[in-house]
């Protein structure tokens, strides 16, 4: 039900559901990720992890560590190589030196030529710690008189941040007394004693919303070699690895000419694949001589990588009742752990972002806490916000007795609207989900939904039906490639950016759509920071919107290059060329033909009489494409149990124009699925001395197969301005709205409201007032 | 995971001499999905072992078997999987292979062992509720000869039981089940598998002959047996709530009352998995579905 505001048929390759091309290798288990890669001389690290959230660190005894056979070296912040520090940036805390700051923060690296000797003697390694008042709770911390989580925050560095959404707005950072708040900021827009003085209902609530990881199957892994020249190498598993080429080279102060960064296949990123433990790994290798990898375990990846933070977003909503929204008053207060850097921000715009209000007053708080730091998770900071005010919408919905997905569409956000920072929004199509969602069986049965017979063993059924929008801005940032015609005809494409959606297999249809030849012809390759081209991160939804661009271009470039050739050749203009399958010929010639393999050869053999077909294509990306999508839930509660049963599931996005939409379906189907692992069953738990409970995968619940219905995805094309044929952000808008939606069906099922996510049978069953104590 | 020595015995008694001459610092391995899990973890109840026995090659510990007279042999090596998918466990016990088949995953299933399960001794350890309310008895071997002991006395505490140094679990023998006997077990999950319990409640019932006033319904409670698990220290009976309903007609209000004393019995914690008011509030409803699932079938 793709709404056709293109004709597909003008396309050949693009907008085609093709296979990846790195398919047959993932399923295969062929392809090589970094903990499958060994180096001569290669060295293990295993790193010493702090048993405390907060304490001082007295003394560290190696001695015996140092003796176990087969190890290298014992090394602590003070061993390390001179390196840039600041203090509140994580990323330049390579270890703990004196202040440990959460629980699991690396405070020695063991390095060994057996990864199993150097586990054993990392627990051989005595450090004497004084442990220091915790402060685990954001809202507490808040507070005038909390103990501080640390020394306090001064230049925050929020490049990692940015690569995920453009604001244009700055943060304020806190001066002054020292306190745990480390930044604060405010919207503002019209008069919300008058917005809600004309409301004829006021909805009000606290929302609270978990922390959680983003469970790559491959946890962290980095090997790093430092060459008698001063080369230094790193392979990881990144999303980003000219951010990390350029950080490193900062911090390690080391030239960019001397780093090279190879992003290895990523086993999942989710946007917790930025940037951890790179610089550590390249100091140790810079301390021994000799390549070090390191392996995190599961255990060590969730406790100590970079999960999303949990949230407390206070909200009072005014609405009239024609449905007009009149007033959005919203305080969100998100948890950033032991170091700047949480997702506070787009938060604020998200949480004002979907809908027209002519009365907004938006605080946000990135509040210290001894937990490990925060990083991006798949539109960070925006499920926390969404669960609020979609929670809202519903709640003033039922109040006023309008249709929740009429409310929804009367106050929409369109082109031209202003988001909480006055910005205009460019073409989206968040009324076309909802449109696209109207259309579904799971709304348009929703009546029946409540009169199904009894389940077989005669538990009292309690159905419902709950719908939720999700949006995400999306990142910008410049964008390269290089698209040449090899000697045999073929085409290769050199990009910069790291793979983990698929964007590569784009790339080949975007080229081969643009020169008129089959995808196999056609080879897309990332290279490392030192060959390839310049890109971004692949983080942001951004990689095909921006590095997308730069392909085409280039791809044009390089088209005009071979008809350049092919008309110096036929004697004829480049004009009166067409070109198809590899074949240039004259305009409705059949004879008049040259081959790409024709030209490839003329343009790179001995004595060849042109200069290669190299096309390149450079970009930079100013305005955003916004993604909103749209989800909808059918379950069933357990009133005695308060288990939520997910029946069926429909989730609609707007992709602009889906160059794969294979791809973008199992984006929207992944990304909805996480969603619903937020709203149903994920939680890092922390105890009150700020040690987490359950880094594992059996106690942090992902959703099986078994708990999740087959997702309806619902491909919804408003083209985008700038994006390649209409082409907007997908990655990311997704995972947004699954916690509101589960709340919104509980309620309708239920008849309760919960409104801290995850929604556990527990919560569910204290909604009801079934648990009192 | 640190160096351990490995032995593989091939009989049961090659096993326990290999545990009587090396002495304390070993542990015995069945399917590994625990203690392989733990060791790999560092989270371990016990030192970090010298050494482990497998005991996989054991023919002592394999399979099952069923006679009307004498009941269910399940050797302790006996798999998940296989006691799940055996016909007479599904046909004649099907509180058991409840039990059996919904631990971890597939892969889970194919290793896991019953012995190695109940000689965990989790709380929450899924077969040792059925087994105990169907009265089981565990016949163990060691260094001074064979025991049997009533799976009811078999734990003593979390990851305890009474098997002493060197000593091996062998085969749990369930008695056969007398007619009019119905049995289920259930637990609650957060996720549909690949987890672990935070409350099981078995509910086994033995009802009394129809009366012959032509209540469909008829017959009393003759014997019930109900076992909860991770709700106490070790998997636990709760014999109150047993006694509540033996000699009482099977009614639905009957159930309910037993089902409020089992709640009251038992004696959960909070933790990361749920909180005691939560479980607490599991057992009641649980006991109650599965008392009156047990009674429907015995009626069959």
């Amino acid at each position: 039900m793709a709404k056709e505001t293109i004709t597909r048929q003008e396309y050949r390759v693009v907008g085609k559901a093709v296979t990846r091309i790195d398919a047959a290798g993932k399923v295969t288990g062929k392809t090589v990720y970094a903990d499958d890669m060994h180096l001569p001389r290669l060295l293990h690290a295993k790193l010493v992890m702090a048993p405390y959230a907060h304490a001082r660190i007295k003394s560290i005894d190696s001695a015996k560590a140092r003796r176990l056979p087969g190890v290298e070296a014992v090394v602590t912040a003070a061993d390390l190589p001179p390196h840039r520090k600041n203090p509140s940036n994580r990323r330049e805390v390579l270890l703990a030196e004196d202040e440990v700051l959460f629980y699991g923060q690396p405070v020695a690296a063991v390095l060994a030529s057996d990864p199993h000797v150097a586990e054993e003697a990392r627990d051989l390694v005595r450090v004497e710690y004084e442990e220091l008042p915790p402060v685990v709770d954001p809202v507490a911390a808040m507070a005038e008189d909390s103990p501080l989580a640390r020394s306090p925050v001064s230049e925050v560095d929020r490049t990692e941040e940015k690569g995920h959404i453009a604001t244009g707005v700055e943060q304020r950072e806190e001066q002054g007394k020292p306190s745990n708040i480390a930044s604060e900021m405010s919207f503002k827009r019209g008069d919300l004693e008058e917005g809600f003085a004309g409301a004829d209902a006021v909805v009000e609530g606290t929302w609270w919303s978990g922390m959680v990881h983003q469970s790559y199957i491959e946890p962290h892994v980095t090997i790093a070699d430092y060459d008698a020249t001063g080369e230094l190498s790193i392979w990881t598993s990144t999303q980003a690895p000219f951010y990390i080429r350029d950080e490193v080279s900062e911090i390690l102060e080391i030239p960019e000419t001397k780093v090279r960064v190879t992003a290895t296949e990523v086993g999942g990123g989710f946007g917790g694949k930025i940037f951890l433990y790179e610089t550590l790994v390249a100091a140790l290798a810079m301390v021994v001589r000799r390549p070090v990898k390191l392996t995190m375990s599961r255990k060590e990846d969730i406790l100590a990588a970079t999960p999303a933070p949990q949230a407390v977003v206070e909200l009072k909503t005014g609405m009239k009742a024609d449905g007009t929204l009149t007033a959005l008053q919203a305080r969100l207060i998100y948890d950033s752990g032991a170091f700047p850097g949480a997702p506070m921000l787009p938060g604020c715009l998200i949480i004002g972002g979907y809908y027209k209000c002519a009365n907004l007053g938006i605080q946000g708080y990135e509040v210290l806490t001894n937990k490990v730091s925060v990083g991006a998770l798949r539109a960070p900071g925006a499920h926390n916000a969404t669960f609020a005010i979609e929670s809202a919408v519903d709640m003033m919905a039922r109040k006023l007795g309008l249709d929740p997905l009429e409310v929804r569409l009367k106050n929409a956000v369109e082109k031209g609207d202003p988001l909480p920072s006055g910005q205009p929004y460019p073409a989206i199509g968040l009324k076309e989900c909802l449109q696209a969602i109207s259309e579904t069986a799971v709304w348009n049965e929703r009546r029946d939904s409540r009169k199904h017979p009894n389940r077989p063993d005669g538990h009292p059924p309690a159905r419902g039906v709950g719908l939720a929008v999700g949006g995400w801005l999306g990142g910008l940032q410049p964008a390269s490639a290089t698209v040449g015609l090899n000697g045999d005809g073929t085409i290769n494409v050199i990009v910069g950016a790291a793979d983990i959606t698929g964007t590569n297999t784009s790339f080949a249809q975007i080229a081969a759509e643009e020169l008129n030849v089959p995808m196999s012809m056609v080879n897309v390759t990332t290279g490392d920071t030192k060959t390839a081209p310049y890109a971004g991160m692949s983080a942001g939804s951004k990689t095909t919107f921006t590095v997308g661009r730069a392909v085409k271009l280039a791809a044009d470039e390089a088209r005009r290059q071979i008809l350049e050739i092919a008309g110096h050749r036929l004697e004829t203009a480049p004009d009166d060329l067409e070109m198809k399958d590899g074949v240039v010929r004259i305009k409705g010639s059949t004879d008049k033909t040259l081959t790409f393999g024709r030209i490839g050869h003329m343009s790179t053999g001995f004595a060849a009489r042109y200069a290669p077909v190299v096309g390149t294509g450079t970009i930079t990306a100013r305005r955003q494409a916004p993604g909103f999508t749209v989800q909808i839930a059918e379950v069933e509660v357990d009133p005695d149990t308060g288990e939520v049963t997910l029946l069926r599931y429909a989730i609609a996005q707007d992709a602009g124009f889906a160059i794969n939409p294979l791809s973008v379906e199992g984006q929207m189907q992944g990304g909805a699925s996480q969603g619903l692992g937020i709203a149903l069953s994920e939680e890092m738990v922390y105890d009150d001395k700020g040690r987490l409970l359950n880094p594992n995968f059996l106690d942090y619940r992902l959703p099986t197969t078994r708990d999740l219905p087959p997702i309806e995805a619902i491909i919804v094309e408003v083209p985008s301005e700038d994006g390649p044929y209409g082409a907007r952000i997908v990655g990311e808008p997704s995972i947004v709205a699954g916690a509101a939606v589960i709340a919104n069906a509980v309620a309708d099922a239920a008849g309760v409201r919960v409104y801290d996510a995850p929604i556990t049978p527990e919560r569910v069953l204290r909604a009801m007032g079934k648990i009192k104590e | 995971m640190r160096p351990f020595e490995y032995f593989a015995p091939t009989s049961l008694q090659e096993a326990i001499d290999v545990l009587r001459q090396r002495g304390d610092g070993g542990r015995p391995l069945a399917g590994g999905t625990d203690l392989v899990v733990q060791m790999k973890e560092g989270v371990l109840r016990f030192p970090y072992p010298e050494y482990v026995v497998s005991l996989r090659r054991l023919p002592e510990l394999k399979g099952m078997d069923f006679s009307e007279a004498t009941g269910l042999r399940l050797g302790a090596g006996a798999t998940f999987a296989e006691v799940a998918e055996s016909p007479v466990v599904r046909e004649r016990y099907p509180i058991i292979a409840e039990g059996a088949s919904i631990v971890g995953s597939v892969q889970t299933m194919n290793m896991a062992t019953v012995g190695g399960n109940l000689c965990n001794a989790a709380p929450s350890a899924d077969i040792a509720p059925p087994l105990l309310a169907c009265e089981a008895t565990a016949r163990i071997a060691g260094p001074s000869g064979q025991r049997t002991v009533p799976l009811d006395e078999f734990f003593v505490g979390p990851g305890e039981t009474v098997l002493r140094p060197g000593e091996l679990l062998v085969e749990v023998l369930v008695p056969p089940p007398p007619p009019r006997t119905g049995g289920a077990y259930r637990r609650h999950t957060p996720r549909k598998q690949m987890d672990i319990a935070v409350v099981g409640v078995a509910a086994l019932v033995t009802l009394g002959p129809s009366t012959s006033s032509g209540q469909a319904d008829g017959g009393a409670f003759q014997r019930v047996r109900l076992a909860l698990g991770a709700v106490a220290p070790t998997p636990v009976r709760a014999r109150n709530a047993e006694a509540r309903l033996e000699g009482r007609p099977a009614s639905d209000e009957a159930i309910a009352g037993a089902a409020a004393i089992a709640h009251d019995e038992a004696k959960p914690i909070s933790d990361v998995r749920g909180s005691a008011a939560f479980r607490r509030h599991l057992v009641g409803v649980m006991t109650e579905r599965l008392l009156k699932e047990a009674v429907a079938r015995a009626r069959r």
